[in-house]
């Protein structure tokens, strides 16, 4: 079968690229566009590590034909920050000690971030609910809570 | 060797909370993983898997596989002349010959240019199958007639025993006895415990259940194997122990171990279950049957299906105590089901049995036996937290049973240092005390009560605590530390950091040399470059790696005072170094910078040696590790649902060389101990196949399941560790099943013996207790 032409806006910039028709938007990503940041952790939608932005909402990319971001916008980890300019979520989850294996984290950050787009003062259960479809089997959730929640407050302040 | 540096100021190093230095990259998805890597020419691998646990091969069928377009192999056993029959472990069975003995075994393989290409062909793949009858049941397989799993002859495999290193002194048999599935039987006995039982007011005999459960770590396996036209063989690996990959590699493939190198990638979590060479054999024979990269990556499916999850473990015991509180004998025995290869850790499970507590007599039995599911391996602390659900449970309920306080049930009976273990060793130093003596100090234990009588209309609420740990593991190491012509200071070990272990590594560097943390690298090196090293594994990274580290810097301390001594023109005890800089103490002006040294040993004809401190111990002493949970809850109990409210975890780890990351590990292995005490379960039917192989049905605890994990550190020094460390990782994994179930006991007066403690569980005991 002849591939696809992807047209979409990745991480601000606009991109093109030739995807199969079977290939999520994770492996478009990662296989096409050398986006190794998003990881497939089991590839149907249930742990979160793929997680990016379309149109600003987080979504499980393993679960999305790389065809149907055509036209879209996609923010992955590597569009969230980089070492020395890093997102305050990101830094947060450096101070706090939270990434110890690490796989998670990409997808963790991207469902935090999210979260705080639509809800930037969130209750702790909001935070949990709205990170509970990342897992992670090292951290135990508690440094990544306190990390979301300073960097909530943080920008609280600024905005007070 | 607990040896305290002697600096004019503290320099940055050990006992602070420091992030780990690639934490910018884990948050910014820089970090490379295995499956990150794609070489040019790279080829994906995938694994035709048998559907039945138990099967007879009578015909594959490749020929239409092979000609797909893109496919660039197809292998079976035939295609493999290294395969032998009776594959003495699991990594050894690379592909199956003639019969599977679990559902998920690989039977062919294949390579092709594209994933979705290589998943086409093995649709290609035609295999048929005999079905034969199945054990799937562990103590259906102990019986004579059971269906057998092993080739006749196959040797038990003790490794992972030994590699864990945990237990001396208890004897294991590995021979497959009168019972064909039973691949090692062990018994420890003292005392006669008929006696201890007749003499006994109260005998409480009850059967713990743990089913298999799986790692979980995140990053499925993964390898990259390429073959370079010497034939020499470099694996990427995501691993816990590169030097023992190298190993089970050469063994397999019949390679020397100099024609093989692996270097190790960020293991994306590990648990134990990422020691055993599970996938590289595969990967490296399609490398070299193609000439090409190869990298494979396994499915969650397949790792849920075909990994190597822990024992599902069944405990009957049977315990006696006097009214006044004197316990006086345990019997009972422990069965770990390994799957269709031996490997399983018996030892761990007797000495906390029968050893744990001060029993006069103990009659303790136990057998791996072996059954058509996946083979088994370690997981964080193996076997530990199913056998203190057991003992743990035990003893909660004899002390209710003789209406004494259970804290100061346990804290009278509790072995101490120097008492005899069940397999004759010494009890060597631990805070098994200290901790459940803290935990019992904490505002949640003494205010149990009010909680329970806090109860709302229709809640039961509840607390429950638990004490469990680790014994401690040990391998030979090895570290260099060498001085940098700038004045820093750069450290080289093998070690894999699947925890958070090179920054802690890095501030014992600092402390021993003298030098800030900042200015310390530490690398992991590969099996071509590194020092040999053991694995990340069995909680001795800090305990055996910072020796080797800490020796090594103070080597190269060494080494660059006696440079320091000769430009100085001064005795070497008279120096010291401050501020990267070694000067003469009371001279504060007579000094030279270690960057001058550092210099001296990298310029054209300079006669000063380069400063380069070694280190390559071995160990004899362990340390065990203990860690104390409490669980604070509210059950519903019309559903049987449990509400964590609050979590305590209380942890002995010596010194406390990095806080920060020791909380990290005291919270995730609680977790991961909640897991197993409340959701996780791999559940097989009659014919032994899973039947929950993904992570909507194999429920792992969410954020949205749990309350903050408080974390308590205590500090009672290890005779031996770098400056007194001991172990972290896995204990605390242990003590939560048995706190969850003494909590639900506390909440419901009803106990609970079969993890894990569902809601449906939980409501179907409450409902026929009434």
């Amino acid at each position: 079968m002849a591939k696809l032409v992807l047209n979409c806006t990745v991480n601000g910039e606009p991109a093109e690229v030739l995807v199969q028709p079977w290939d999520t938007l994770l492996d478009a990503l990662r296989e096409r566009m050398g986006l190794t940041g998003p990881k497939e952790g089991c590839g149907t939608g249930d742990c979160g590590a793929c997680t990016v932005h379309l149109d600003g909402k987080p979504i499980a990319s393993c679960l999305l034909l790389a065809m149907q971001a055509r036209g879209h916008v996609v923010l992955t980890i590597e569009g969230l920050g980089r070492p020395g300019a890093l997102h305050p979520l990101q830094d947060a989850f450096v101070r706090h000690g939270v990434p110890q294996c690490g796989f998670c984290i990409p997808g963790v950050l991207m469902a935090a971030a999210a979260l705080l787009t639509e809800n930037p003062h969130p209750t702790e259960e909001e935070i949990r609910y709205g990170i509970a479809g990342s897992l992670c089997r090292c951290t135990g959730y508690t440094k990544m809570l306190a990390a979301i929640t300073e960097t909530a407050g943080a920008a609280a302040g600024r905005r007070s | 060797m607990s040896t305290v540096m002697k600096t004019t100021r503290d320099v940055k190093g050990i006992g602070l909370s420091i992030p780990r230095p690639d934490g910018p990259e884990k948050v910014t998805g820089q970090v490379q993983y295995v499956a990150d890597l794609s070489p040019r020419g790279l080829l994906h691998a995938k694994l035709l898997r048998s559907p039945h646990a138990h099967a007879r091969i009578l015909r594959i069928d490749v020929s239409r596989a092979r000609a797909l377009p893109g496919v660039r192999a197809v292998l079976t056993a035939a295609d493999i002349p290294e395969l032998k029959r009776k594959a003495p472990t699991r990594a050894h069975a690379v592909l199956a010959i003639d019969r599977v003995v679990f559902a998920g075994q690989p039977v062919a393989a294949v390579a092709a240019d594209e994933p979705a290409i290589a998943e086409e062909a093995l649709d290609l793949i035609d295999v048929q199958y005999e079905v034969l009858p199945v054990s799937a049941d562990p103590l259906e397989a102990m019986k004579p007639g059971a269906p057998p799993v092993a080739d006749a002859g196959t040797e038990a495999d003790t490794s992972e025993a030994q590699a864990h290193g945990s237990v001396a002194g208890v004897t294991t048999e590995a021979k497959p006895a009168k019972a064909v599935n039973i691949s090692q039987q062990a018994r420890i006995q003292r005392g006669d415990v008929a006696k201890g039982f007749a003499e006994s007011d109260v005998v409480i005999e009850k059967t713990y259940r743990v089913p298999m459960v799986h790692q979980g770590y995140l990053e499925p396996h993964a390898v990259l194997a390429q073959w370079d036209t010497t034939g020499f063989l470099t694996l990427w690996s995501s691993t816990q122990g590169s030097f023992n990959t190298r190993s089970e590699v050469a063994d397999v493939l019949e390679l020397s171990e100099n024609r093989i190198k692996v270097i190790p990638m960020e293991c994306g979590g590990g648990f134990g279950g990422k020691i055993r060479a599970l996938c590289e054999p595969i990967t490296a024979i399609l490398a070299r049957a193609t000439g090409r990269p190869v990298r494979y990556v396994m499915t969650r499916r397949e790792e849920l299906e075909a990994g190597m999850p822990a024992p599902q473990v069944i405990i009957r015991l049977k315990t006696g105590v006097k009214r006044d509180g004197t316990l006086m004998a345990i019997e009972g025995e422990a069965v770990l089901e390994s799957g269709a290869f031996s490997g399983a850790v018996l030892a761990v499970s007797g000495v906390f049995l029968a050893s744990l507590y001060l029993w006069p007599s103990f009659d303790v039995k136990g057998f791996e036996v072996l059954t058509h599911k996946p083979s088994i391996a370690a997981y964080r602390a193996p076997v530990a937290p199913q056998t203190i659900f057991a003992i743990d449970s035990q003893m909660e309920q004899l002390a209710k049973a003789i209406g004494v306080d259970p804290v100061e049930f346990r804290l009278r009976h509790l072995q101490r240092e120097g008492d005899k273990m069940a397999n004759g060793q010494p009890w060597l130093s631990n805070g098994g005390a200290e901790v459940l003596t803290r935990l019992a100090e904490h505002p949640l234990w003494k205010k149990r009560a009010e909680w329970k009588a806090s109860s709302p209309k229709g809640r039961l609420r509840g607390t429950g605590l638990s004490l469990g740990g680790w014994l401690g593991g040990l391998q030979p190491t090895g570290a260099t530390v060498r001085l940098n012509p700038d004045g820093s200071v750069q450290v080289l070990t093998g070690q894999v950091d699947i925890a958070g272990t090179n920054i802690a590594l890095a501030q014992i560097a600092a402390t021993a040399y003298g030098i800030d943390v900042d200015k310390v690298r530490i690398t992991t090196g590969d099996t071509d470059v590194a020092p040999m090293t053991g694995l990340s594994a069995g909680s001795k990274t800090i305990y055996t790696v910072g020796v080797a580290v800490m020796e090594a810097a103070k080597d190269a301390r060494n080494q660059t005072l006696e440079i320091a001594a000769k430009e100085l023109e001064a005795s070497v005890h008279d120096l010291e170094i401050d501020n990267e800089k070694v000067v003469v103490r009371g001279v504060p002006d007579k000094g030279i910078t270690l960057a001058q040294i550092g210099k001296k040993g990298n310029l054209y004809m300079s006669k000063v040696q380069p400063v380069l401190g070694v280190s390559h111990p071995a160990f004899s002493q362990q340390a065990p590790a203990f860690c104390a949970q409490l669980a604070k809850i509210e059950i519903d109990p019309e559903t049987g649902e449990v509400t964590l409210h609050d979590f305590v975890v209380v942890q002995d780890v010596g010194k406390a060389i990095n806080p920060l990351a020791i909380e990290g590990q005291m919270q995730g292995g609680a977790v991961q101990s909640l897991g197993m005490a409340l959701t996780e379960a791999l559940v097989y039917d009659d014919k032994a196949r899973l039947t929950n192989p993904s992570l909507l049905d194999y429920r792992k605890l969410t954020s949205a399941d749990l309350p903050n994990i408080e974390t308590i550190i205590v500090e009672k020094p290890s005779p031996h560790g770098p400056f007194g460390a001991r172990g972290v990782g896995e204990p605390p994994i242990v003590p939560a099943p048995a706190a969850i179930a003494n909590a639900i006991e506390d909440a419901t007066g009803v106990r609970l013996t079969e993890l894990p403690l569902t809601s449906e569980r939980i409501a179907l005991a409450i409902a026929s207790a009434t």
